[in-house]
């Protein structure tokens, strides 16, 4: 049902972990029967590196507070800079409320329109550029202290958009699919997922030192991994450009979703930080096993509380409350705080009587809130300073994109599933989406410094750069659409 | 129901934090600690509701039992780390207080306001100054004290245990839905009263200081932190006017956006957020058509900053030094509250105020939290010779106002017919019964 390559990286860890479950792995190897080889090979690698400890849980000294979470004394301004610090800060703030009000205003959305800008600034990545802002040296309000101070901020957006995620994975999808649907799913999966991963593969090694020993680096493959994963997700808001097949597409997108869940599941089971803080050692299966027990239970607790509510301002509390305390706990456990909040938020879903309509409505009510802000420390965490993050950015963009042509092109022949060409292309030329931002954002907290930060790089700049690829595109449809009266795209993307 | 559930976080509290070693979690300590205080705290409530109690006594309580002094199931490093949501809160709270101060609404109880400010509040700080000096021979860091000395020690002691807690008046308001002429001239004391409290607290350290032989504070600085933060305040009020009347779209967001450099650039430029955002909110009220859009957009997030604002609260209580200071913190309870309600009962009378305010107002005054913690702190670094001790008489103070004050002004608001008020029409003023009292 998922990605064709993630099933294969599921049968490959498996067996890499060692232990007790080589004879399962290799019956789920037996499955990809046309890739057996190459499977082999690649069992052998993953093995070899899994076997390697990866490094400790030690984060690099720019974003060191913010994962550690130490907070000091605060910084107090000399009384010589008070007055301009002062008057900074109320321009600061008189400046995004103009900015927010010309931003309303017709000519400027027309502007962004012709600029092709119009996505990126309502996908809320100008919150982005005002993290990096507030954390340059001039301003400075986000240093090292406030950000470890914001922290549980981030680690609450994570859970709200994994807990949103499952919410709206809501059994009845998977009941009903058109015929092939499987098929279209595993190739506009497995697809991206193989490319992104060869690709950026390829980039990592050089850009890393390409030597024996980095190929069985697992801090390589953990990265490839998370790259390969993120290049799957597809935004949801990719549906309304699907038009008459928004709905068949919608229910594609949210199974893919599954998808990049299960993804960065098994990256952080089975690639296990080390050090200090980590106090149990266990085989990758049993942190998978741990983390389904963990969402399902914590699931079960945040629907007794949930329960309870009886007032909006109630439902919006326990809410906060929950998603915070599921993405805590996950974070303690060194697990994916989305990956636990999903399962939470899928349980929720699926169970019979629960109150779905209002905490549908308490979660969209701050879902994009709370994602601006996290955009915002995104944006303070980037580091923006590091080429080789720059250099991946345009390969993972197009090796994407690329990977998903091809799952499309490759995946609808033979399903008996028809598209029309706006569905296929929505499936194509598609953001990247919350989802896929949080999965590398996750990815970050969970392995603290090192490479992760150029993989943060390529994923939020390749976002940015595909939405506006997006937008040029549906430009292009358009007014091709109105000069010839026919669609360029009809036929195959 | 509620207790069950409360036992079940907290089983689920205990077992998480088993899996880290040596306790250090990091970020997602904070997350954890924000999560479990804030469904703790809202089960506590519950189940103070159900006992006729307050439920902002239910978060305090919440918070003392799971914080670092009973159960430590939230350390103090959890606690630090939620100190900037923690400002945050606050400074919501006190943009709620100022948006509520409607000058034209309260003129005809400016006079009130005014009398009892000053008559119940400086005759407390006298009287609070007095028994502080009295009680000597149970203080141990009077020992060896000159007599002037220990006067003015007394007085900056005595002016720091007055302090009242705009933050419970306003919360305990909205928790009863009260409105009326007790509950509205109580925020307009409690909020003058701290301004009064500042000022008081300036001067008499001040003084104190260059008694110890010690660098007085620059009039400078204290002018800065004042007025300085009421004029960045009506500032910050400005723009945020200007946002709600012209952008209208992510108000929410630039609310916080507000709250946050209230309580952090505040923090670091040392202006009092308290005031910054008390002053924006008046600026809000009084100076736009924007008030009850403010208050609106403040309103769907109040559940979970009081949650979070009074269980952090009792997270910081320090129970361990009721031992030592325990009687004579008793005390000054007992004396600070008599001296209150007897000073407003006069202060009311003189002005010409009505029945219900001259009866009921007083228990308002009780309330305490924030402003006496941050005074109590800048004793320390004025005092850093005995500082320490007198922090410990403040905590302990404060400790025990902070749970029963709030029983005691919920009582009063019922009793005066104030509580539900603001979900009844216009006009209709027979006061009416509260939800959970039966």
């Amino acid at each position: 049902m998922i990605g064709h390559a993630l099933l294969l990286s599921l049968a490959l860890l498996m067996d890499s972990a060692g232990g007790p479950q080589p004879d399962l792995a290799s019956e789920l190897v037996l499955v990809e029967d046309t890739s057996a080889g190459t499977v082999a090979s690649l069992t052998s690698a993953l093995g070899t590196a899994l076997a390697q400890p990866l490094p400790p849980v030690t984060p690099e000294p720019s974003i060191a507070p913010v994962i550690d979470g130490t907070t000091g004394p605060k910084v107090v301004i000399a009384v010589e800079k008070r007055p301009a610090a002062v008057i900074w800060t109320i321009l600061g703030l008189l400046t995004i409320a103009v900015l927010a009000y010309v931003a309303g205003d017709t000519r400027v959305l027309r502007l962004e329109q012709s600029l092709g800008i119009s996505q990126v600034i309502t996908a809320g990545f100008p919150f982005v550029l005002l993290g990096m802002i507030a954390r340059s040296g001039p301003v400075g309000i986000l240093n090292d202290e406030m950000l470890a101070e914001l922290s549980p901020l981030l680690r609450l957006s994570l859970g709200w958009i994994g807990f949103a995620v499952g919410f709206r994975f809501d059994a009845q999808l998977l009941g009903g699919l058109p015929r092939g649907t499987a098929r279209v799913v595993a190739f506009a999966t497995s697809l991206p997922f193989a490319t992104v991963l060869a690709t950026t593969a390829v980039l990592l090694l050089l850009t890393t030192g390409l030597t024996e020993a980095s190929l069985r680096d697992p801090v390589f493959l953990r990265d490839a991994l998370i790259l390969g994963t993120v290049g799957t997700m597809t935004a949801v808001t990719a549906t309304r450009l699907a038009g008459a097949a928004g709905e068949t597409v919608h229910r594609l997108l949210r199974i893919e979703e599954l998808a990049g869940i299960a993804g960065l599941a098994l990256v952080a089971a089975y690639f296990r930080p080390t050090g200090e803080g980590v106090s149990w050692q266990l085989p990758g299966t049993s942190w998978l096993f741990l983390t389904v027990g963990l969402g399902v239970t914590v699931g079960a607790v945040v629907y007794a509380i949930i329960l309870r509510a009886k007032t909006d301002a109630e439902f919006t509390a326990l809410l906060l409350g929950s998603v915070s305390f599921v993405a805590g706990i996950a974070g303690y456990l060194h697990l994916s705080s989305v990956v636990v909040a999903f399962i939470a938020g899928a349980l929720f879903s699926n169970i019979p009587g629960a109150p779905k309509v209002r905490l549908g409505q308490a979660l969209e009510r701050l879902e994009r809130p709370i994602y601006l802000l996290s955009l915002v420390v995104i944006g303070a965490l980037w580091d923006v300073g590091d080429w080789r993050g720059w250099v991946l950015m345009p390969f993972f963009a197009a090796s994407r994109l690329g990977g998903k042509w091809l799952g499309v092109r490759f995946g609808l022949p033979g399903s008996g599933l028809f598209l029309p060409a706006d569905a296929r292309n929505a499936l194509v030329f598609a953001p990247i989406g919350p989802l896929g931002i949080a999965i590398v954002v996750n990815a970050q907290l969970l392995y603290p410094g090192g490479s992760i930060s150029r993989i943060v790089s390529a994923v939020i700049g390749g976002a940015v750069l595909t939405e506006i690829v997006v937008q040029l595109r549906a430009r292009a449809i358009r007014d091709r659409v109105a000069v010839d009266g026919v669609d360029p795209a009809e036929g195959r993307p | 129901m509620s207790i069950l559930i409360l036992l079940l976080l907290g089983f689920l509290m205990h077992a998480t934090r088993s899996f880290s070693a040596g306790g250090q979690a990091g970020a997602s300590g904070a997350s954890l600690a924000l999560g479990y205080v804030l469904l703790t705290a809202f089960f506590a409530g519950g189940v103070f509701n159900a006992m006729r109690l307050p439920k902002l006594t239910g978060y305090i309580a919440a918070g003392i039992l799971v914080g670092p002094q009973v159960l430590g199931l939230v350390t103090e490093r959890m606690v630090s780390q939620l100190g900037v949501v923690n400002g945050m809160a606050i400074a919501l709270i006190a943009l709620t207080a100022g948006a509520e101060m409607d000058m034209k609404a309260m003129r005809p109880l400016l006079r009130s306001i005014a009398a009892i400010s000053l008559i119940a509040i400086t005759g407390t700080a006298i009287v609070l100054s007095l028994l502080v000096f009295a009680m000597r021979p149970l203080l141990p860091f009077f020992a060896g004290m000159p007599p002037w000395t220990a006067v003015a020690i007394s007085v900056v002691l005595g002016v720091v245990l007055t302090a009242q807690s705009p933050a419970v008046v306003v919360a305990l308001r909205d928790e009863l839905e009260a409105d009326g002429p007790v509950s509205r001239t109580v925020l307009g004391v409690v909020v003058a009263g701290d301004l009064l409290v500042i000022l008081l607290f300036a001067g008499a350290s001040t003084v104190g200081r260059s008694m110890l032989g010690g660098a007085a504070a620059p009039v400078g600085s204290l002018a800065w932190e004042l007025l300085g933060s009421l004029a960045v305040g009506s500032a910050l009020g400005l723009v945020l006017s200007l946002y709600l009347s012209r952008v209208k779209e992510g108000a929410e967001l630039f609310l916080l956006m507000m709250a946050f450099v209230c309580a952090e650039v505040g923090a670091r430029v040392h202006l009092d957020p308290l005031l910054l955002a008390l002053a924006a909110g008046m600026v809000v009220r009084n100076f736009s058509n924007q008030g009850d859009t403010l208050l609106k957009k403040i309103e769907a997030s109040s559940l979970p900053v009081y949650l979070l604002f009074f269980a952090t609260a009792g997270a910081s209580i320090h129970l361990d030094v009721l031992g030592t200071v325990g009687i004579p913190a008793a005390l000054i309870v007992a004396t600070r509250g008599l001296s209150l309600l007897s000073g407003t009962r006069f202060a009311a009378r003189a002005a010409g105020a009505s029945p219900e305010v001259t009866r009921w107002a007083g228990y308002g005054l009780l309330p305490q939290a924030g402003l006496a913690l941050a005074l109590a702190l800048l004793f320390v670094k004025t005092f850093p010779e005995f500082g320490e001790h007198a922090r410990a008489l403040t905590l302990g103070v404060v400790a025990l106002n902070e749970l029963l004050a709030p029983v005691v002004y919920r009582w009063s608001l019922i009793r005066a017919g104030e509580a539900g008020a603001r979900a009844k029409p216009e006009g209709d003023v027979a006061p009416i019964p509260v939800r959970g009292n039966g």
